[in-house]
């Protein structure tokens, strides 16, 4: 069965402002979709609402088509998407250790989660800096770390928000190929954006967050359209 | 003078180094009581801070003020409410713990525990959110998530302990109010160098003086490595 996450009827209020709401948005495994919106538009409001981290003021958020709790587990949201931060956030320790921090090691055999994280490793190109300490790592080492650390868990569903902000082209280049992988994997990915670029051009739905609602379409707005945009950092 | 001081300092020595049974066993009576009730309250305390730092409630104002109010309470007004409490007419009198290592430890965790919950309250209070959030959506459990902000918060946490632990060692109007500082069963390394010294019997004030102020030397050093290797993180 398919993974799932479903909002419904959704409304979030910050204090006494209305930040949007929707009557229903959908996010499932295979899924590629561009979430847009200016800055304080609710985009990371919105992810953190999917991922379980905060509560809607009304609406809920269910979850369909994952491995059933043990009993004594609460049954929360937290888990079922992988929610990765503007500005990662890596556990104190060195490199090695945020990688193997989430490793999966019931699914998956001892030789399998080496081969996964030396994978992980390569493709994230932290090779000569396993030993480091992670807060030492620039920005973009620093996100390519966050993913190669999602990516070992094999998720569901991933939610990347502006994944490649302040990055350089080098940097970019290798999360967009970081990306890819899990696309192809068939993991739901939900990126988000205030502008176009490279990394949306993957995506085949795309959610405006515009005048305090969220809209779904298929109609990706193109890459060379945004041109005249320079990229900067969304806080 | 000099000559005095010397000798003083030799028979000091000598008590600590011959294994005096009296000095022995008054150190052991300190930290069998300390340790006992540090260990005790030690879990409670932390949870009871990370619920302060972490949760917002009718009245969390009014709590956290009397716990920091608490922490600045003498040990001699402690030690006169632990006295009532214990005394045959009180309300834990039918324990019959007054002069006992029992109401000692009573005492000390009533000393221990609002250092313990103010200190934690504001380690947690420091965390950054982002940690609990990262390791719950990598599909960590609540407990794990927890543990791993405890482990982000070890230097803090570690600084609580170790200014609870002192502060009981070294205290001495609980102890002398609640044991009545009875030789080898209640009297430990504070009320021990009272009596010496008013009694006039320097080498065995000095001798446990000697063992609070190696204790001194070795958590101050302790500290300061730890807060060596804790730097402030930028993101």
């Amino acid at each position: 069965m398919t993974a799932k996450l479903t909002a419904k009827n959704v409304s979030i209020n910050f204090k006494e402002r209305k930040l949007f709401e929707f009557d229903n948005l959908s996010f499932c495994e295979g899924d590629v979709i561009y979430l847009q919106g200016d800055n304080g538009s609710g985009k990371s409001t919105l992810m953190k609402l999917i991922a379980g981290i905060i509560k809607p003021n009304s609406g809920d958020v269910i979850a369909t088509g994952f491995a059933p709790k043990k009993w004594w587990q609460s049954n929360s949201l937290l888990g079922k998407a992988v929610y990765l931060h503007q500005h990662a956030y890596l556990f104190d320790g060195s490199v090695e250790y945020n990688l193997r921090y989430a490793l999966p090691k019931t699914r998956f055999s001892p030789q399998e989660l080496q081969a996964r994280v030396a994978q992980a490793i390569e493709s994230a190109q932290l090779g000569s800096l396993l030993k480091s300490d992670a807060t030492d790592l620039s920005g973009g080492e620093r996100q390519r770390l966050a993913i190669a650390r999602a990516w070992i868990t094999q998720p569901k569903l991933l939610m990347l928000d502006e994944p490649i902000s302040n990055m350089d082209k080098q940097s970019q280049k290798l999360v967009l190929a970081m990306i890819n992988i899990l696309k192809q994997e068939g993991t739901g990915l939900l990126i988000s954006s205030h502008q176009t670029c490279g990394l949306t051009a993957l995506c085949q739905k795309h959610w405006h967050i515009s005048e305090q609602k969220v809209v779904e379409s298929s109609h990706i707005p193109s890459f060379e359209q945004s041109q005249e945009f320079h990229y900067v950092s969304a806080n | 003078m000099n000559e005095g001081w010397l000798a003083l300092m030799q028979q000091a020595f000598s008590l600590l180094l011959s294994l005096d049974p009296d000095v022995w066993s008054i150190i052991s009576v300190s930290f069998s009581v300390s340790f006992a009730a540090l260990i005790i309250t030690l879990i409670p305390s932390i949870v009871l801070g990370f619920f302060l730092a972490s949760y917002q409630f009718p009245g969390r104002w009014f709590v956290t003020n009397i716990v920091q109010t608490l922490q600045s309470i003498p040990t001699v007004v402690i030690g006169l409410l632990a006295y009532l409490l214990l005394t045959r007419n009180g309300p834990l009198g039918d324990l019959r713990w007054l002069f006992t290592q029992e109401g000692m430890i009573l005492g000390q965790m009533m000393i221990c525990a609002p250092v313990l919950i103010a200190l934690s309250q504001a380690a947690f209070s420091s965390i950054d959110k982002r940690a609990y959030e990262t390791s719950r959506t990598l599909g960590a459990s609540w407990q794990r998530a927890i543990w791993t902000v405890c482990r982000e918060l070890r230097v803090p946490l570690l600084l609580a302990v170790i200014a609870a632990f002192s502060r009981i060692l070294t205290e001495v109007g609980c102890s002398m109010m609640v044991g009545g500082n009875i030789l080898h069963h209640t009297r430990n390394i504070p009320t021990a160098i009272a009596l010496e010294t008013s009694k006039g019997d320097f080498a065995q004030a000095i001798a446990l003086g000697l063992v609070l102020l190696i204790l001194a030397i070795v958590i101050n050093f302790a500290i300061g490595s730890l807060r060596g290797k804790a730097m402030p993180r930028s993101q």
